[in-house]
């Protein structure tokens, strides 16, 4: 028996993605013209750009294609793929530099990856982006900064931005929105401040919108909670509802996935302090049936913290599996994928929303060289086939799983 | 399910999917790909003392298959080989060689489950995939299997996968003749092993194998030495395919076993209806229901299981395991024949279309 804990979770394989197994929140699979599964991964800081692994048997994923960052003060960290085309976000370590934005790239081959396009998100309050939310071709949805954009605390410098991706060679930005207050000029007063160990900004992480309701983001807005926005004029969105729960709970909202048959939204926070510091990073189950008013009715259970606070690095929330609105992505509005880092991946059933029931759970052993001496579960993505793909933040790489709950 | 009730238990309108169903919602919660959906499986092993349970088990655990398991040893405040054998140096939960865990009962089945359930969810025990409950030589399955069914009990975290009855060729026979027990916990198995076939006379297994199918038709397997395949003690039973009705045979005394099989799909209304009729008019003597269910309001097979007056949580499964997508029920019961109860649910049925 290892160290690995594993539950109703079957381990196929483990690919350490060749000592450069430190990956983001980017994931994202393609079908290559000659029929291979292509996954490819946003690492989470320099030296890598990204990595292509061919996935196509999940028990032998092969290196197919990785690419090198043109500056060590950047990170890609979040891409997305459409096809054959592949955004991939740039966010800089400090406001000012560059090359911050993201970059389109045509992946036909996914061994010689090439750039269509950068678009220039720099600026002198500007750290670029962070993430991106790429699923229908058209347009790109993100969490960016700009050089027009000056923030009322430096720490707010990312917004919601619509970029128009219709010609891949031409993007042009259609719409942004910005928590009312967070920019200088507003009306609104700014934002008041989390404590100053918790202050970890007034912008959005992720932003995603699904064909289930194209007139609607769903926003993590970091410290400043869960945001729908309406965004049938994508020119000026409008806030539909804000659930803020900071203070008394540490900020950090992340990500929103909406169920929309069951009016149900799965929010889940980012742990990013070590030792159970900001302890409890969650996942929230809401009621959304009153858009305009979303109410938290249960978080998904975790093992106390004294069991997992002092493995190293960080224990708690972090990504979800966002039920991606494309062909090769697997569907569940009764499941949760969550991550919690040291905690591992998680399976919730939520068909009683009251009482999320733990399913199975994969809490793989330290990888040989992590730095914290700890596993560092950062994101998920199931494909159609229900193949689970997690990674390690930091050396671990890439483990493939399949689902027996 | 409560005598005379006429409420569906287990339907939406009491449950939280009335508000958050959405359209694809099952009558029983989450379609789940095997019966035991996401909880831990737990293979209950009966037999007479003597009759080889603590070799079968000790030998599953010292092969692969046997690894992660969770032994729990049924005392009943007995005094034993089978004590002497698995008894670990303490009274805690210690780890057994291949990363086993061994504990002895000594208090209350259902509390020793619901702690080594916490247990592994904070990490104080290493993280099992099953458990394996070794019971005491006279030990009545019923209680066990009622142990598993309710929500209060333990049926959220664990299932009981199978029921295996451990017989031995040397003294099988005779305690079938003077032991009811021996006899009903044949006749409740999932799986039947039949041990020291080898130390027994020339013949003396192949008796006790027909002796066996007067009572139960589940598959017998012959362990060599007190091993036996590890799936064949590990694996989900899988549901019966055939007519049969084993009341009619000789030195049965008095326990039945027998199968329903419906070509057409049932109701939920008319089925839960039946099996109330007969939990509260024959619940003692309903030792053990269970099988799948073809329901016209769903679209997988629905495994239902009860034992005397208490159902399990039935669970939709997403997808038939075969072709045959008939009802099949298998039934043992105490002194309740075939016909009366195949009556009664051609009865409710007609009711239920209009009929009769």
């Amino acid at each position: 028996m290892t160290d690995t804990a594993i539950w109703n979770f079957k381990q196929l394989a483990h690919h350490e993605l060749d000592g450069f197994g430190g990956i983001g929140e980017g994931m994202s699979i393609q079908i290559a013209k000659d029929g291979r599964r292509i996954l490819w991964l946003a690492h989470e800081s320099a030296p890598k750009n990204f990595t292509a692994v061919d996935v196509s048997d999940p028990r032998a994923p092969k290196l197919v294609a990785r690419a090198d960052l043109p500056q060590s003060h950047m990170r890609s960290n979040s891409l997305e793929t459409v096809g054959d085309i592949m955004a991939v976000a740039y966010q800089t370590t400090k406001q000012g530099l560059q090359p911050a934005g993201f970059e389109l790239f045509d992946i036909s081959v996914p061994e010689n990856p090439r750039s269509i396009t950068f678009f220039d998100c720099s600026g002198p309050n500007s750290r670029g982006v962070h993430q991106l939310w790429f699923a229908d071709g058209e347009h790109i949805h993100m969490s960016s900064g700009s050089a027009d954009f000056v923030p009322t605390h430096p720490k707010d410098d990312q917004f919601y931005r619509i970029i128009d991706v219709k010609n891949p060679s031409k993007p042009v930005e259609v719409g942004r929105w910005w928590l009312p207050g967070t920019k200088q000029g507003d009306n609104e007063p700014p934002p008041v401040r989390h404590p100053e160990n918790a202050d970890t900004g007034f912008r959005p992480h992720n932003t995603n919108v699904y064909p289930e309701r194209p007139d609607r983001a769903y926003l993590g807005y970091i410290d400043g909670g869960l945001v729908i926005l309406d965004i049938s004029d994508m020119a000026h969105p409008k806030m539909v509802s804000r659930w803020d729960y900071h203070p008394p709970y540490f900020g950090f909202t992340h990500t929103v996935v909406p169920f929309f048959d069951r009016n149900l939204l799965i929010v889940s926070d980012e742990c990013t302090r070590t030792e159970g510091a900001d302890w409890p990073k969650l996942v929230w189950i809401v009621d959304a049936r009153a858009e305009t008013n979303p109410v938290p009715i249960s978080t998904c259970p975790l093992p106390p913290l004294e069991s997992f606070m002092r493995r190293g690095a960080r224990y708690g929330a972090h990504n979800l599996y966002e039920n991606l609105p494309k062909p090769n992505a697997w569907k569940s509005d009764r499941i949760v994928l969550a991550t919690y880092f040291n905690g591992g991946l998680r399976a919730y059933d939520t068909s009683n929303p009251y009482q999320p029931a733990e399913v199975g759970y994969f809490v793989p052993e330290p990888p040989a060289r992590a730095p914290s001496g700890a596993i560092q579960i950062n994101d998920v993505f199931v494909d159609e086939r229900q193949i689970v793909y997690t990674v390690d933040r930091h050396v671990g790489g890439l483990y493939t799983l399949e689902m027996e709950f | 399910m409560s005598a005379g009730s006429t409420r569906s238990k287990w339907s939406s309108e009491t449950r939280p999917e009335a508000l958050f169903g959405g359209r694809d919602a099952s009558l029983f919660g989450r379609r789940q790909k095997r019966p035991r959906g996401a909880r831990l499986p737990v293979v209950a092993v009966t037999g007479f003392l003597g009759s080889g349970k603590t070799t079968l088990i000790r030998a599953l655990l010292d092969k692969p298959e046997g690894g992660g398991t969770a032994v729990v040893v049924n005392e009943y405040g007995e005094i034993g080989i089978d004590h002497a054998l698995l008894r670990s140096s303490s009274d805690a939960t210690v780890l057994l060689g291949n990363g086993c865990l061994c504990c002895n009962v000594r208090s209350d089945l259902q509390e020793t489950l619901r702690a080594l359930f916490a247990d592994r969810a904070r990490g104080a025990v290493p993280s099992f995939v099953r458990v394996i409950i070794e019971t005491s030589g006279l030990a009545d399955p019923g209680p066990i299997l009622q142990t598993f069914a309710t929500d209060r009990a333990l049926g959220r975290e664990f299932h009981l996968q199978a029921l295996v009855c451990v017989v031995d060729a040397v003294a099988g026979e005779t305690n079938f003749e003077r032991m009811p027990e021996a006899r009903k916990q044949v006749a409740l198995a999932d799986r039947i092993v039949v041990t020291k076939s080898d130390l027994a006379d020339a013949g003396a297994a192949e008796r006790l194998v027909k002796r066996i199918a007067t009572l139960n038709l589940a598959p017998v397997g012959i362990a060599g030495h007190g091993e036996i395949e590890p799936s064949f003690l590990l694996d989900e039973p899988v549901a019966v395919r055939r007519n049969f009705d084993l009341g009619e045979a000789d030195h049965t005394h008095g326990l039945e076993s027998f199968s329903l099989i419906f070509d057409e799909p049932l109701t939920w209304p008319s089925f839960e209806q039946a099996m109330a009729v007969l939990m509260s008019l024959r619940g003692p003597d309903l030792l053990r229901v269970k099988g799948f269910v073809a329901l016209a309001e769903c679209r997988g097979p629905v495994v239902v299981h009860f034992v005397q007056h208490v159902a399990h949580p039935p669970v939709e499964l997403e997808d038939w395991p075969d072709d045959d997508r008939r009802s099949r029920l298998v039934f043992v019961t105490r002194g309740l024949a075939r016909k009366p109860v195949a009556q009664l649910f051609a009865s409710v049925a007609a009711f239920a279309a209009g009929g009769a």
